[in-house]
C-alpha cells in the first residue's frame, strides 16, 4: 500500500494514498463535520462544511475534495477556519425549521450534532424562512411507497440524488428549481419507486427523509439497545442491525422497531434492500405461533410440549412402523445450519447412513425489480441458507440458481405413499412456495399425518396435525450460508413468543421423544459438533463463531457507518464543543488543541 | 414499476406536494425532420456523454409544441437515455424551457442593472399595461407572454428586451405601446435585432441559431 504523511493539526497522519484530507482526519480522530460527504457514494463538495486550512494555498479548501499529498499541513482549528465553518453552519440553519422536537431523525441528526458542535449559537436570520409544502410537520410529502419527504428540513447535500444515480442505478431523485428555490425532487412528484428506498432514510444527514415504516414510532432514546445481526430474507445475507424499543417499565421485553445495514465491504456494503428493511413485522405480528397446538376432529387445540411430544411420538410411530420410509420431511432453506445439522442426524440416527433421502429443502425465488445499472443487486432465492443445506449433504438441485424441486416428494404425497410429513420452516409465510398440494392431502387423508414446525399460522398449520412454535432468525442464534459460500452469525435479538421455542431444542426434543438422543443443551453445542463433524470445511470454525448481545445504541451511525463512528467516540466524553473559545483549551499551545481519542505515539 | 407485492405499507393518505408540475400533456414524439435533426445534433458529442445533447432536444421538442409537457419530457428522456428526473432538473433551471403555454411572442424584458437604471421596470409597467396583463403572464388572444429575465449582455443598449430568439434594443417607456402595436402589423420586422450582429454583417444570427425547427409557431 503506497502511503503518504500529512500534518493534521500537528498530528502526524499516515494515510493511504489517494485518500481525502476528510477521510485522513476521520480516520486519526480528528473531527471535522461534513454533510455531503458519504463513504458509500462519491464526493460533491457542496455543503462546505468540511473547510479546512491548508498551508500553501490561497483559500479555505474542502477537506473532502482534497487528495492528501506528503508534507501536507492541514489545520482544522485554525481561528480562520472556525469562523468561515460558522459561517457555513448559520446559513445551513438559515431555512431549517428546527422542528428537532417533531423531528424522527432528533437525536440522531448529524445536523444537530455538528451544530452543536461547530456552529454559532445564534442566527442573524431577520427574514421568515422559506416554506415549501406547508408548515412545520405538515410539510411532509409523499415520497414514493415507502418514504416521505420533508423539503423544510432539506439542506441539499444531495447525497439521496447520488444514491439513487450511483448505487440504486436509477436516477429518480433530482435538485429540480435553481438558487434559492431549489429543493430536492422526482419527476413530476412520482416519488421514489426502489427496492433500495430505504437507504434514502439512512444517507439523508436531516429529517428531510423519513420511511413511513418507521416515522412517529419512536425516537433514538426510546431504541437503548441494539443487536449486530444478518438478514436471512435472500442468499445474499446483508449485515444489520436490528433495533429494540424498550416497552414501558410494566410491560416485559423489548420490541423490534427497525432494521438497518451494518457496515460489510464483503457483503453489502453500507445498504441493505427494503425487503430486508421493512418485512419484518411477521416477526412479533399476531400470526404468530406460541403455544404448541394438535388436531382434535377438525379443530386445532392450543396444548403444551409436555402433552404434545409423547403424542407426536406416538403418532409419528404408529405412521411409521410399517415403514420407515414413508416418514418424509420438508424442510425450509430458512432453517439454520444447527437445525440442518441436528435434523440430519435425527434421520440418520432412525433410518441409517440414507436418512437424508427423506429429506426435501424448499425455498421460493422472486425476480427483483432492479435498475440495469445497480451496484447493489439483490438475488432472486429468497432463502438464506440453500448453501448451508448443500455443505451437509442435503438435495438442493441447482442450489441458489435453481428452484427446488419438490416433484419426487409430491408425487409420492399424492400416491399415498407418505404416512408422515415434517415440515421445518422457520422463515415468514411462503417462504417453501405453495403447498396447497399438502394440505389437499392431509384433507383428503392421502397423506394420514402432517406435523409442522413453524413459526405463522399458515394455511399449513391450519392443516396440521401437531404444531410447534419454533423461532424466527432474530429470536435464536444461528448460522447460515449466504450465496458467496460465507458463513454468517445471526445473533438473537429478542425472544420467540410465548412458549415458542428455538427449532434445534424442538429437534432435539422430537428426537429424544422418539428414543434417539443427541446430547444439545445450546446452539452452541451444535456448532461445535459441527465443526468437529466437517473439519477443513468453512464450518470448522464454527464453534468459535461469536454473537452479539443486545447493546446500549447510541445512534445508527455508529453501526452502519465506521467513518462517523469517531463522532460518537467524541460526542460522549463530555467535553465542551469546540468554539472558537475553549476553557479546556485555552492554556494550551495550538498542537494541544486537538482531542486525543487515541493514544498517541 | 410494481413494488414489492408482499409488503404493507401506512396508506398513502399523506400530503401531496405543491410543487407546480408540468402538464401531463398529449402523448408526445418528435417529428419525423425533429427527430433526424436529433439523431444529427447527438453525433457532436461522444456517445458516452449523450446527455450534452439535452438542451438542443429540450428546445425541439418546445419549439415542437410551443411549451414542454411531461411527455415530452419522458420522450426526451428516452431519446437522451437518462431519467425523467434528469430531464426535469434541466428544464426547470432555465428560464427559456416553458412548462405552461405561452404567446406567439415572448417579451423578455431585462430587469438588471443596465437596463433598470434606463427604466425597465417602467417597460414592464408600460407593456403589461397595453397587454392588460401581470409579468409571467399570456394575455387573452395567447400572442404576447410577458417576462421578466436577469441580465441579457446588452447593457450597451439598454433597456433590452428579448422577444423568442430575437432581440430588441433601446426600448424606453414612451415607445411600448407603438412596439406591441409594430409587432401586430409586422411580426419579427418590428425588432432591431442585434447591432453588433448587423455590424458584423448580416446572416451571422442565422447560422448560429442553426435551422429553424419543423413545426415552429414562431
Amino acid at each position: 500500500m503506497e502511503t503518504v504523511t500529512l500534518t493534521i493539526d500537528g498530528l502526524q497522519v499516515t494515510v493511504e494514498k489517494g485518500q481525502s484530507v476528510l477521510q485522513a482526519a476521520i480516520e486519526a480522530g480528528i473531527s471535522v463535520p461534513y454533510y455531503c460527504y458519504h463513504p458509500g457514494i462519491g464526493v460533491d463538495g457542496s455543503c462546505r462544511v468540511c473547510v479546512v486550512k491548508i498551508e500553501k494555498m490561497p483559500k479555505l479548501q474542502t477537506s473532502c475534495s482534497m487528495a492528501c499529498t506528503d508534507g501536507m499541513v492541514v489545520s482544522t482549528r485554525d481561528p480562520e477556519v472556525v469562523e468561515a465553518r460558522a459561517g457555513v453552519f448559520e446559513f445551513l440553519l438559515v431555512n431549517h425549521p428546527l422542528d428537532c422536537p417533531v423531528c424522527d431523525k432528533g437525536g440522531e441528526c448529524p445536523l444537530q450534532d455538528f451544530s452543536y458542535t461547530f456552529g454559532p449559537a445564534d442566527s442573524r436570520m431577520d427574514f421568515p424562512r422559506r416554506v415549501f409544502d406547508g408548515e412545520g410537520v405538515r410539510a411532509d410529502v409523499d415520497f414514493g411507497p415507502t418514504l416521505m419527504l420533508n423539503r423544510n428540513r432539506c439542506i441539499l447535500c444531495t447525497r439521496c440524488v447520488r444514491f439513487m444515480r450511483e448505487v440504486d442505478g436509477d436516477a429518480q431523485i433530482n435538485i429540480v428549481d435553481r438558487g434559492y428555490g431549489s429543493e430536492i425532487a422526482t419527476f413530476s412528484e412520482e416519488g421514489v419507486h426502489s427496492l433500495m428506498s430505504g437507504n434514502l432514510m439512512d444517507v439523508c444527514p436531516v429529517g428531510a427523509i423519513t420511511t413511513r415504516d418507521y416515522r412517529f414510532k419512536s425516537r433514538p432514546w426510546d431504541n437503548p439497545n441494539v443487536v449486530d445481526t444478518t438478514c436471512t430474507l435472500c442468499s445474499k445475507g446483508c449485515s444489520t442491525s436490528a433495533w429494540l424499543k424498550a416497552k414501558p417499565e410494566w410491560a416485559k421485553g423489548s420490541q423490534l422497531i427497525r432494521i438497518t445495514p451494518r457496515f460489510n465491504p464483503d457483503v453489502n456494503s453500507y445498504w441493505m434492500c427494503d425487503i430486508g428493511r421493512f418485512n419484518y413485522h411477521w416477526i412479533e405480528g399476531d400470526a404468530r405461533l406460541r403455544r404448541p397446538m394438535q388436531r382434535r376432529g377438525t379443530a386445532l387445540e392450543a396444548s403444551t410440549w409436555h402433552e404434545v411430544e409423547p403424542r407426536l411420538r406416538d403418532a409419528v410411530q404408529a405412521a411409521g412402523s410399517p415403514d420407515p420410509a414413508s416418514v418424509r420431511f420438508l424442510v425450509s432453506a430458512h432453517a439454520s445450519t444447527e437445525e440442518l445439522f441436528v435434523l440430519k442426524q435425527l434421520v440418520e440416527g432412525l433410518r441409517g447412513a440414507g436418512g437424508l433421502t427423506s429429506i426435501a429443502v424448499a425455498w421460493t425465488r422472486t425476480a427483483k425489480n432492479q435498475p440495469a445499472g445497480t451496484r447493489f443487486t439483490i438475488p432472486a432465492t429468497d432463502a438464506p441458507n440453500v448453501n448451508g443445506a448443500r455443505d451437509l449433504g442435503y438435495r438442493v438441485g441447482a442450489g441458489n440458481e435453481g428452484l427446488p424441486d419438490l416433484e419426487d416428494l409430491r408425487t409420492a404425497i399424492e400416491g399415498g405413499r407418505v404416512k408422515a410429513l415434517y415440515v421445518l420452516d422457520p422463515g415468514p409465510e411462503g417462504s417453501i412456495g405453495d403447498v396447497s398440494w399438502i394440505v389437499a392431502a392431509r384433507q383428503s387423508g392421502t397423506l394420514p399425518l402432517l406435523v409442522v414446525q413453524g413459526v405463522l399460522m399458515t394455511d399449513l398449520c391450519a392443516g396440521a396435525d401437531f404444531v410447534l412454535p419454533g423461532a424466527a432468525f432474530v429470536e435464536k442464534d444461528a448460522i447460515y450460508t449466504n450465496d458467496q459460500g460465507r458463513v454468517q452469525a445471526a445473533s438473537r435479538a429478542i425472544a420467540p413468543p410465548g412458549e415458542a421455542r428455538e427449532d434445534w431444542q424442538i429437534l432435539v426434543n422430537v428426537a429424544a421423544a422418539l428414543g434417539l438422543s443427541l446430547a444439545y443443551s445450546s446452539s452452541d453445542d451444535i456448532r461445535r459438533a459441527l465443526a468437529t463433524a466437517m473439519p477443513g470445511s468453512a464450518y470448522a470454525q464454527a464453534g468459535q463463531i461469536t454473537f452479539t448481545r443486545p447493546v446500549p445504541a447510541k445512534s445508527w451511525l455508529q453501526s452502519s457507518n465506521p467513518s462517523e463512528r469517531w463522532k460518537w467516540d467524541f460526542m460522549f466524553q463530555d467535553l465542551p464543543p469546540v468554539k472558537g473559545h475553549n476553557v479546556q483549551t485555552e492554556d494550551m499551545g495550538r498542537e494541544g488543541a486537538y482531542i486525543p481519542l487515541r493514544a498517541v505515539e | 414499476m410494481s413494488f414489492h407485492p408482499e409488503m404493507e405499507y401506512a396508506p398513502a393518505k399523506f400530503h401531496r406536494s405543491e410543487r407546480k408540475l408540468a402538464e401531463p400533456g398529449e402523448p408526445f414524439t418528435y417529428t419525423p425532420g425533429n427527430q433526424a435533426r436529433f439523431d444529427q445534433v447527438v453525433t457532436r458529442y461522444p456517445a458516452d456523454q449523450r446527455k450534452s445533447a439535452i438542451l438542443h432536444a429540450l428546445y425541439l421538442a418546445q419549439n415542437q409544441q410551443g411549451y414542454l409537457t411531461a411527455a415530452a419530457m419522458r420522450h426526451v428522456a428516452e431519446q437522451i437515455r437518462c431519467t425523467p428526473a434528469d430531464v426535469e432538473d434541466v428544464v426547470s433551471f432555465y428560464t427559456m424551457f416553458y412548462t405552461r403555454p405561452v404567446g406567439t411572442y415572448v417579451l423578455n424584458v431585462c430587469r438588471t442593472l443596465s437596463c433598470a437604471l434606463l427604466g425597465a421596470e417602467r417597460v414592464t409597467e408600460e407593456l403589461g399595461a397595453k397587454l392588460g396583463i401581470k409579468p409571467g403572464e399570456t394575455d387573452s388572444t395567447g400572442t404576447f407572454t410577458l417576462v421578466e429575465v436577469e441580465c441579457l449582455g446588452a447593457c450597451d443598449r439598454a433597456p433590452v428586451v428579448m422577444v423568442n430568439d430575437d432581440w430588441h434594443e433601446g426600448l424606453s417607456p414612451e415607445q411600448c405601446a407603438t412596439f406591441i402595436d409594430d409587432i401586430r402589423a409586422r411580426g419579427g420586422a418590428a425588432f432591431t435585432g442585434c447591432h453588433l450582429k448587423k455590424e458584423a454583417g448580416s446572416g451571422q444570427q442565422a447560422a448560429d441559431s442553426g435551422q429553424p425547427a419543423e413545426g415552429s409557431k414562431k
